[in-house]
């Protein structure tokens, strides 16, 4: 019968003993009725203790009582403190090794030198790390704490070794091992201790709780102890069913919840969190020890799958709905060695557990679950003989809802991320649109305003540069030194006071010089050329040309960054020149040059003087060729070059009166005329009123270059 | 005081209303409004009657045909089972019948066996007749009631003889399954429960001539001689008797069973 393939339905004459007696067999009984099965196992017992005490005699000394009186002193010892329990346990290997030795020939009938190894091997290897003292620290801890008095707890103390030892006299010293008669060996200390805890009057003043607490306590501890021997034993073939099953689940891997006409929703994701819930429990009563724990296990389990059903079909659950669920996630779950873990509660747990009480309900439909499992066929899935042949062969894949869902489900997640993904872009790609237009507009809008704005101001006040006018005093000056002093001497003194004027000067000399030597044609297109680019109204550029050849040099010189400035504002212009000249520490020739124009600006409106200016500035330009040779002429002297481009700069409307006078060789400008250049830049600034007298009157001698210098002190 | 532990599964098919009809008694004798929390099919419920305590342990099973298989894993070790079937449908009611055959052949134990034709209240789809159940009932040993999950009707009576079944058969000592105890911790169960146990006193004295809760107990797989039980069931269903009673004599109590 066990080796019949599993059936949905029984039939009659199946279910009988083997023996034909009449009664109903059982597979557990290996197809036997129960009498059967005891009468039989009660011969092969006495036939072997017949056998056993035959080799006793040899042997002597039983060596199964030598190694329990040997190792139960030190067993009733080592429980009272947590330390010494290890002691034991290490031993016993070697305790072991008569005992084994002594009995090899004994059993060699009975059982194979293989069987007598892995026998071996499973007792002594796995005791090491069996006992951890934690463990048995936490066990002491708890025994303490049970609320029954101290000799009870003593009694206890010495039921839990004696089960202890049984248990291990068992494992160690019967040839043939029935894992039945381990389980009944079990069980019957149960009863026993329930029995004690009942009735013994140690325990008289324990409330019933306290009575079953302390049942609980001696089942976790012994359980534990020895879940190492009785979890699986290798006489049993637990473990081959667990491959087996393992096997089935994993052949059915196709089934749905649709198969078992259970309502799992199984595209809900609360759902399946629900399920990963009830599975990862299902998983996790392979972790546990004792009994008790794995039955908790299961109940957490099952509780899980209520949860889910509950939420799924709305109100309370029944059980037509619960165990299609449980046998799901059953399958779903392939929990490993589920037999081993099945059979062992079955065997070893307090009976009364399985049988009554929530734990004992959950473990029954988990038991029914694995096996409907196990006993599953096309029928009971309402599918036909064939397909599920083929579903089960593998021949034909099933498409699984379940995964097809939970991929849809992903891949939809995936993309309503995506799409909100998308559109969080779109939203800031539109922004940053909107923002690029905005900005052009405003771009253009601040183009306009600005062409606008500075037209207006140009119309407002057209740019009128007026020739730059030296003071008369100047030119004489300059003209007695050139006629004392010599090009050499004037040079060098002029130098000096550039030199003190700063390191600015110094570089912008150089620039100068490089640029002279390039061609002053082309400096003065380029000239013109930033200047109309800057914005200075053409017409003012117009106005300017007589100044044109005037103006390119203090440009390509110093310049520069002020008319970088000027298209914006007259007056920021105004400020420019002045800061500059502050930064650069210009020269104050070069200073008054410039003011010279600012000052233009200024007053073109109200004084006439520009209309005069304007007049004289085309004289100066006749003499704009005639200072360039002279420019030309100095940049071949490298040291007087500097100085000659520079006083050129300032000096272009002095020298403009002068060329004709002086010709080639400039007069060295003189330092008193840099203190009196000086007050030309400070006469720029509007608010020094008290020297506008003086330079007006200068502006006037300019004007007229003739007149004498001395006459104006 | 006395106490009998006692696993009560209860049987039948899909949709007969079996999980209705524990919950909504389970909700009932807690007074509670609401319905439990966590919707499960594993109940006990604890019954005090005179100076016994029935501790029943209620498992639900599943009633598909599937399942039939396993079914045995359930009721191994049961002390009494509670057949539910459909009042409207016929069909439940021919299951009982192979749900019988079962028992039959799993059971050893002596066993309370109560019929239980669910959804009284939907008369006119009635499709068993009341007759034919109880006769039936009769032929199996079983005690039969009616209910209805829907107005409440019935439901006490069937946990009630239950428990009563339970007491009769510790009494005998004929169920090896069947788990006494001493309680001597009941201290908070028989406080609380002392009106009721007077009650149920009161209540069992008075119904034992209507043979309403003399319930016989059953040997399976020995026929039943149906003397214990005449198919006179007329007045016991249409309303919970005791309930009438005690409004007459004017002490309106609730059923204050300790269930959990």
């Amino acid at each position: 019968m066990a080796n019949r393939a599993p059936m949905l339905r029984i039939g009659q004459q199946d279910l009988k003993c083997r023996q034909g007696c009449g009664f109903y067999g059982n597979t557990q009984f290996d197809g036997l009725c129960s009498k059967c099965f005891r009468e039989r196992n009660d011969k092969q017992r006495k036939k072997q203790r017949a056998s056993e005490d035959h080799e006793a005699l040899y042997t002597g000394a039983s060596s199964a009582g030598g190694t329990m009186e040997h190792k139960s002193p030190q067993h009733s010892l080592s429980l009272g403190r947590a330390k010494p329990k290890k002691q034991p346990e290490k031993e016993q290997p070697h305790n072991e090794t008569p005992t084994a030795s002594s009995t090899m020939p004994r059993k060699k009938f009975t059982v194979p030198a293989v069987l007598q190894k892995t026998l071996k091997n499973k007792l002594a290897v796995p005791q090491q790390p069996r006992v951890p003292s934690a463990t048995e620290k936490q066990f002491m801890l708890q025994l303490r704490q049970l609320r029954i008095p101290d000799d009870a707890k003593r009694k206890l103390k010495s039921e839990i070794q004696r089960l202890d030892h049984e248990i291990r006299k068992y494992m160690n010293n019967n040839s043939t091992k029935n894992v039945d008669e381990l389980s009944d060996l079990v069980q019957n200390a149960y009863t026993r201790v329930a029995d004690i805890v009942h009735n013994d009057q140690r325990f008289e003043i324990a409330t019933n709780e306290d009575r079953d607490s302390a049942i609980d306590f001696f089942e976790k501890v012994v359980m534990t102890q020895n879940h190492n021997l009785l979890f699986s034993p290798y006489f049993t073939t637990d473990e081959e069913s667990d491959i087996k099953v393992q096997k089935r689940i994993r052949q059915l891997s196709w089934i749905t919840a649709k198969h078992l006409d259970c309502s799992i929703d199984e595209v809900n994701a609360e759902a399946r969190d629900l399920v990963y819930n009830a599975i990862s429990e299902l998983v996790g009563i392979d972790s546990y020890y004792s009994p008790q724990e794995k039955l908790l296990c299961t109940v957490r389990c099952c509780r899980h799958i209520f949860e889910l059903l509950k939420r799924s079909t709305g109100g309370p659950a029944s059980a037509d709905d619960f165990l299609p669920a449980l046998i799901f996630v059953v399958l779903k779950a392939n929990p490993v060695r589920l037999h081993s873990n099945l059979n062992f509660v079955n065997r070893f747990t307090n009976a009364s557990r399985v049988m009554s009480g929530e734990g004992g309900y959950y473990f029954t439909n988990l038991c029914s679950a694995i096996a409907f499992i196990e006993n599953l066929n096309g029928e009971s899935l309402s599918i036909g003989a064939e397909e599920f042949d083929a579903l089960m062969s593998g021949e034909q894949t099933y498409s699984t809802p379940w995964e097809s869902a939970l991929l849809a489900c992903e891949s939809l997640h995936l993309i309503s991320e995506n799409m909100k993904c998308m559109e969080q872009l779109q939203k800031r790609n539109s922004v940053i649109a909107t923002g690029i237009k905005d900005f052009e507009r405003e771009l253009i809008e601040f183009q306009r305003e600005v062409t606008e704005k500075v037209d207006t101001v140009m119309a407002k006040a057209p740019l009128t540069l007026l020739p730059i006018k030296t003071p008369p005093f100047l030119i004489s000056q300059a003209r007695a030194h050139l006629s004392q002093d010599g090009v050499e001497a004037v040079a060098g003194h002029y130098q000096t006071n550039l030199l003190s004027g700063g390191l600015g000067q110094h570089q912008l000399s150089a620039k100068s010089k490089e640029k002279e030597l390039a061609t002053h044609e082309d400096s003065h297109l380029e000239a013109a050329h930033t200047l109309a680019l800057k914005d200075t109204s053409i017409g003012s550029v117009g106005r300017l040309s007589p100044l044109h050849q005037n103006l390119p040099q203090p440009d390509q010189l110093f310049a520069s960054p002020i008319f970088n400035y000027t298209p914006f504002d007259a007056v920021s212009l105004l400020e420019e020149s002045s800061e500059n000249g502050d930064v650069l520490m210009l020269g104050s020739e070069f200073q008054g040059g410039l003011t010279n124009i600012n000052y233009d600006f200024d007053l073109s409106d109200q004084s006439g003087e520009n209309s005069v200016a304007d007049e004289s500035k085309l004289n100066l330009d006749e003499f704009d060729p005639l200072v360039q040779q002279r420019q030309q002429i100095a940049s071949t002297v490298p040291n007087s070059a500097a100085e000659l481009s520079l006083l050129d700069t300032t000096t272009d409307s002095l020298i403009d009166c002068d060329v004709p006078l002086a010709g080639a060789l400039l007069p060295s400008p003189l330092k008193p005329e840099v203190a009196n250049y000086r007050g030309f830049s400070n006469f720029d600034i509007p608010s020094i009123s008290c020297n506008t007298g003086d330079f007006s009157s200068l502006n006037q001698d300019v004007n007229d270059p003739g007149v004498p210098a001395p006459s104006n002190k | 005081m006395r106490g009998i532990e006692g696993k009560v599964v209860v049987l039948g098919s899909r949709g007969v209303g079996k999980s209705r009809l524990v919950i909504k008694y389970i909700k009932n004798a807690l007074h509670r409004t609401e319905e439990p929390t966590i919707a499960v099919s594993f109940f006990t419920c604890n019954i005090i009657l005179d100076d016994v305590k029935i501790k029943l342990q209620i498992w639900d099973t599943a009633g598909q045909e599937r399942f039939r298989a396993v079914a045995p894993m359930y009721y191994r070790n049961a002390n009494a089972a509670i057949l539910v079937f459909d009042l409207t449908q016929y069909k439940t009611f021919t299951e009982i019948k192979s749900w019988i055959q079962e028992l039959h052949r799993n059971v050893q134990d002596p066993m309370i066996l109560t019929l239980v034709g669910n959804k009284m209240d939907m008369q006119s789809q009635r499709a068993v007749s009341r007759d034919e159940a109880h006769l039936f009932a009769i032929s199996i040993g079983a005690t039969y009631f009616e209910t209805s999950t829907e107005t409440d009707q019935g439901l006490e009576q069937v946990f009630l003889s239950t428990a009563l079944g339970l007491v009769r058969l510790a009494d005998e000592g004929k169920s090896h399954s069947l788990r006494s105890f001493e309680s001597s911790d009941s201290l908070f169960y028989t406080n609380s429960n002392t009106a009721f146990s007077y009650t149920a006193t009161a209540l069992a004295a008075r119904n034992l001539d209507s043979s309403a809760f003399r319930l016989p107990y059953v040997h399976i797989g020995i026929p039943v001689d149906g003397q214990d039980v005449k198919p006179t069931g007329e007045g016991r269903l249409e309303t919970p008797s005791w309930a009438i009673e005690h409004i007459a004599l004017g002490q309106v109590e609730r059923s204050r069973w300790c269930c959990y």
